[in-house]
């Protein structure tokens, strides 16, 4: 069992800090259960997937997992894993501050010009834990509706956090709804 | 047998004479041609009808059935050329006379003619297809006289004056009028239509809409109306008069259209007189005029029916918008039933009972009972007050009546659990104060909503009055079991109340007065005894209390107070003066209900048995009191009611909302996921749209809610969103 310790040092053998988001690519090739843990079936099972038996091969996989993000359908799934992954053991939805620290780290790689938005009216409006059906409806509702809202639907059964955070955006007049603001054109 | 040749008899034919004369046909065609035209002379007397009948007969069978047929044709022709030039002759007002006598002289020849040439009409004619000699007179005489170019236009002309005399006010002579109309009938419907009926119409509509326009201008609307209806029925009767039965419905439909359909936007919408004022000044005749005249046209009724809708939605809305009309909601819901009442008058009264305003009024009543938010709660209160007090000395019918229309009104509500809510707080405080009129009034209005709503809807208010019976019982045999030993101290009744079917809220117990507490005490015991493993605790914010008390000049009264007002008097017992913080510490009342029942006891009129300091409306928290030992009254029972609040505060209705709106979530909840359980996959439009449908008996449920509900069950694994369409939901079971 790797645990927080264990994770660092690996971290220190890898070059890496162990808050770059190459590590979650990591524990989601590893199939981790959670953050800053790796048991050791998932370890060697993760390694011997990659094909990696040196701390050499590791550094140079790290590039190609850094690409992985670029992916589509692998970012899918690694948004996906993400929150089961951060969510700690035994509760059923992940905790505000860590499923904000996630996005940025996540939409960091894939851009979603309205990230800064949603964490900042979530800690405005909601101030509480996220369920999977938003984490998984924010990703789609990232990838589909764009950041003017022009093709947004109230009707399109989007979980009711996300119908607020329009609502937030248009009452705050940070989005105009169908128009491309500068704000949305600079990013 | 021997078969001897018989002799073949022949029988001949009966030969006739043959006529050799070969100027026969040319001798009687002439005999005839004279008698015609001894008929038309009049001077048929002289003419032996059965010696012309055999002639015309001897013609026909010596094959001259063509020469007299044509002859027929020209000589007739011949007088009709004389007759329509001695008609075109006449002068002025004497030209229908004289068309209609000569028509009738035509009639009376013609009629002559067929008598004599019967034989022709029938054997010559049918087989050579020919027109019958009547009708044939008939044709002439069309064509000859209707349609001679002079007599024609005059004809029409002079009718279509006539008419426009009539229209006028003038009297003609509708006899002959009907006579000609009937010839121009009898030459066959074509000529009535073309020659009479098409220009009668345009005739019409042109006066029509010339009179309209100026009864428009300088009607108001209910005069506009009579003299419409006026102008219908004369057209009727002109019909039933003169005129084919036929052109009725041509004709009305004419004055329909430039005399209503033409200005029936203008004429509702009238001001000072159209249909908001009509309906405002409960003008039954007007309204019932309109009704029945606008029916005749197409959107009649449905214009009337949106004008009455919005009005009824304005005044509506105005009604429980207006924050003065709120002040009083026993008032309040009255104005609601009387302004029923008179739209339900105008509907039985002026528009025949039209089950389509029926609808209309219905859907406008729940438009804008529901814009008020505290409707649920006023019509509660009504109820309240009519139990309470209201129903006193009226019969069970009225009775019946009164609670029809408050289910009438529960109907319209959208949300009905709200009502329940507070129809549950108010019954409560009913039951509990015994304040309740009439049990069977009771009853009867939970019956209904039972039949409205269901069994679940009533299931707790039936409850209630069980626990009341129950309580009874108990109280019987409590005294029973206690006998003699209560008969010191104070008499206690209890009702034990079930938790859940009232609505109790948590309230602490307040510091009961040693005297009571005994008796309390005794009661427990007794009560667990018989009934073990319950738990009871005392709602002392509830109960009423009857103290006697002695004033300063030794006057007895009896106070009928409420629990927590005789836990303060008792206090008095042992102190002429005590402060606010000093009851409040002694009692431990809510510091809300403490200021009320101090404000009842002290600062009343006539019932101020307790004196305050300062004097002044409010209570506040440095005030001290004083035993009123001045106080008087006329009475020797003292009723001294809780300054309590009946309509809610503002708090109070904060926190009823978020009651309802909690125990909406369960229903909400188990509405989705029965529609799941049996659809396994379905849409969110289409999940919201059954869920709506599945509670509104009850309620209107909000969408955003039922998103949130939906979601928690995601959460809790009920549901699951599908994994390609992210707007399908599927049940996992």
């Amino acid at each position: 069992m790797i645990l927080a310790d264990g994770i660092s040092l690996l971290c220190n053998d890898m070059q890496v800090d162990p808050q770059d988001i190459v590590m979650l690519v990591l524990s989601w090739h590893m199939k981790a259960a959670t953050m800053c843990e790796f048991s050791k079936q998932e370890f060697i099972g993760g390694l011997q997937s990659l094909g990696i038996d040196s701390l050499e091969k590791l550094r140079e996989k790290l590039p190609f997992m850094r690409s992985e993000m670029k992916d589509e359908h692998k970012f899918r799934e690694i948004y996906n894993f993400a929150f089961s992954w951060a969510k700690e053991k035994g509760q059923k939805s992940l905790a505000l501050d860590t499923a904000i620290g996630m996005w940025q780290l996540l939409f960091a790689e894939k851009e979603w010009p309205l990230v800064e938005h949603w964490c900042q009216f979530l800690q405005a409006r909601h101030n509480k834990a996220i369920s999977r059906d938003t984490w998984s409806q924010l990703l789609e509702f990232a990838r589909n509706v764009d950041p003017a809202l022009s093709n947004y639907d109230a009707e399109g059964a989007w979980p009711y956090l996300i119908d607020e955070f329009v609502e937030y955006l248009t009452e705050n007049s940070i989005v105009q709804i169908g128009q491309m603001s500068d704000w949305s054109q600079k990013c | 047998m021997s078969a001897p040749k018989k002799k073949n008899f022949q029988i001949e034919a009966f030969k006739h004479r043959v006529v050799v004369d070969p100027k026969y046909a040319e001798k009687t065609w002439k005999i005839l041609e004279h008698a015609i035209h001894e008929i038309y002379n009049h001077n048929a007397s002289g003419l032996s009808f059965e010696e012309l009948y055999r002639n015309a007969y001897n013609m026909v069978l010596h094959k001259f059935g063509e020469k007299l047929y044509s002859g027929l044709v020209s000589t007739m022709t011949a007088h009709l050329k004389e007759i329509a030039k001695h008609i075109e002759s006449t002068q002025g007002g004497l030209f229908l006379e004289e068309l209609n006598r000569i028509w009738a002289e035509h009639n009376k020849a013609l009629q002559m003619i067929r008598d004599i040439l019967m034989y022709m009409d029938r054997t010559f004619i049918p087989s050579t297809h020919k027109t019958p000699v009547h009708e044939l007179g008939l044709n002439l005489w069309r064509d000859n006289i209707i349609h001679s170019s002079k007599i024609h236009k005059r004809l029409q002309d002079t009718l279509l004056e006539l008419v426009q005399h009539e229209r006028t006010g003038e009297v003609i002579n509708r006899g002959l009028m009907r006579n000609v109309i009937q010839m121009l009938m009898d030459l066959g419907s074509s000529v009535y239509q073309e020659d009479f009926e098409k220009p009668f119409l345009d005739v019409s509509a042109d006066f029509y809409r010339l009179e309209s326009q100026q009864y428009i201008e300088c009607c108001d609307c209910g005069d506009y109306l009579k003299k419409a209806e006026k102008r219908l029925i004369e057209e009727i009767e002109r019909v039933s008069h003169y005129l084919d039965t036929k052109s009725e419905p041509k004709l009305t439909n004419v004055v329909e259209k430039e005399m209503i359909e033409s200005h029936m936007h203008r004429l509702v919408h009238m001001e000072n007189s159209g249909l908001v004022n009509m309906i405002v000044n409960d003008k039954y005749e007007d309204l019932g005029r309109m009704y029945n005249l606008f029916r005749r046209v197409s959107t009649g009724l449905a214009l009337i029916r949106d004008v009455m809708t919005s009005h009824i939605r304005e005044i509506g809305k105005q009604l429980v918008t207006d924050p003065e009309k709120l002040k009083d909601p026993v008032d309040f819901v009255q104005r609601l039933l009387d302004e029923k009442d008179k739209h339900d008058k105008i509907i039985s009264s002026a528009f025949n009972n039209d089950k389509t305003f029926q609808n209309a009024l219905n859907s406008s009543f729940e438009f804008f009972i529901n814009l008020n938010p505290r409707s649920p709660e006023f019509i509660s209160l009504f109820v309240d007050d009519k139990l309470r007090k209201g129903l006193k000395g009226v019969t069970e019918e009225d009775v019946e009546i009164i609670l029809d229309k408050v289910m009438m009104l529960f109907r319209y509500l959208q949300e009905k659990d709200v009502f329940e809510k507070y129809y549950k707080q108010h019954l409560a405080k009913r039951l509990l104060s015994g304040k309740t009129v009439s049990d069977d009034a009771e009853r009867s209005l939970i019956v209904k909503l039972k039949t409205e709503c269901g069994y679940q809807f009533t299931s707790k208010l039936e409850g209630m009055f069980t626990d009341m019976k129950t309580s009874q019982d108990t109280m019987q045999g409590f005294h029973a079991a206690a006998g003699a030993d209560l008969a010191e101290g104070p008499s206690l009744t209890v009702q034990v109340l079930t938790t859940g079917s009232w609505p109790t809220q948590s309230v602490n117990t307040c510091n009961l007065p040693s005297e009571i507490l005994g008796v309390c005490d005794r009661f427990k015991t007794y009560y667990l005894g018989t009934h073990t493993g319950r738990r009871l605790s005392w709602q002392t914010n509830m109960g009423t209390a009857d103290l006697k008390a002695t004033f300063g000049k030794g006057q007895k009264h009896e106070l009928n107070v409420s629990t927590y007002q005789m836990c303060i008097l008792m206090l008095f017992n042992k102190a002429d003066r005590m402060s606010y913080k000093e009851i409040e510490q002694a009692t431990e009342i809510p510091a809300s209900d403490l200021k009320r029942c101090l404000q009842s006891l002290a600062c009343v009129k006539g019932k101020n048995v307790l004196r305050k300091e300062p004097m002044s409306k409010d209570i506040a928290e440095d005030d001290a009191f004083y035993f009123n030992d001045k106080f008087s009254s006329k009475f020797y029972k003292v009723k001294i009611g809780t300054v309590v609040a009946q309509k809610e505060s503002e708090p109070e209705k904060q926190e009823t909302r978020q009651r309802v709106e909690e125990d909406r979530k369960p229903q909400i909840e188990a509405a989705i996921v029965r529609i799941m359980k049996s659809r396994r996959v379905l849409d969110h439009n289409n999940i919201v749209a059954e869920v709506t449908k599945q509670l509104q008996s009850r309620f209107l449920p909000n969408p955003v809610v039922i998103k949130k509900r939906i979601e928690s069950l995601i959460e809790r694994e009920f549901l699951e969103r599908d994994k390609t369409d992210r707007k399908l939901y599927r049940y996992l079971a």
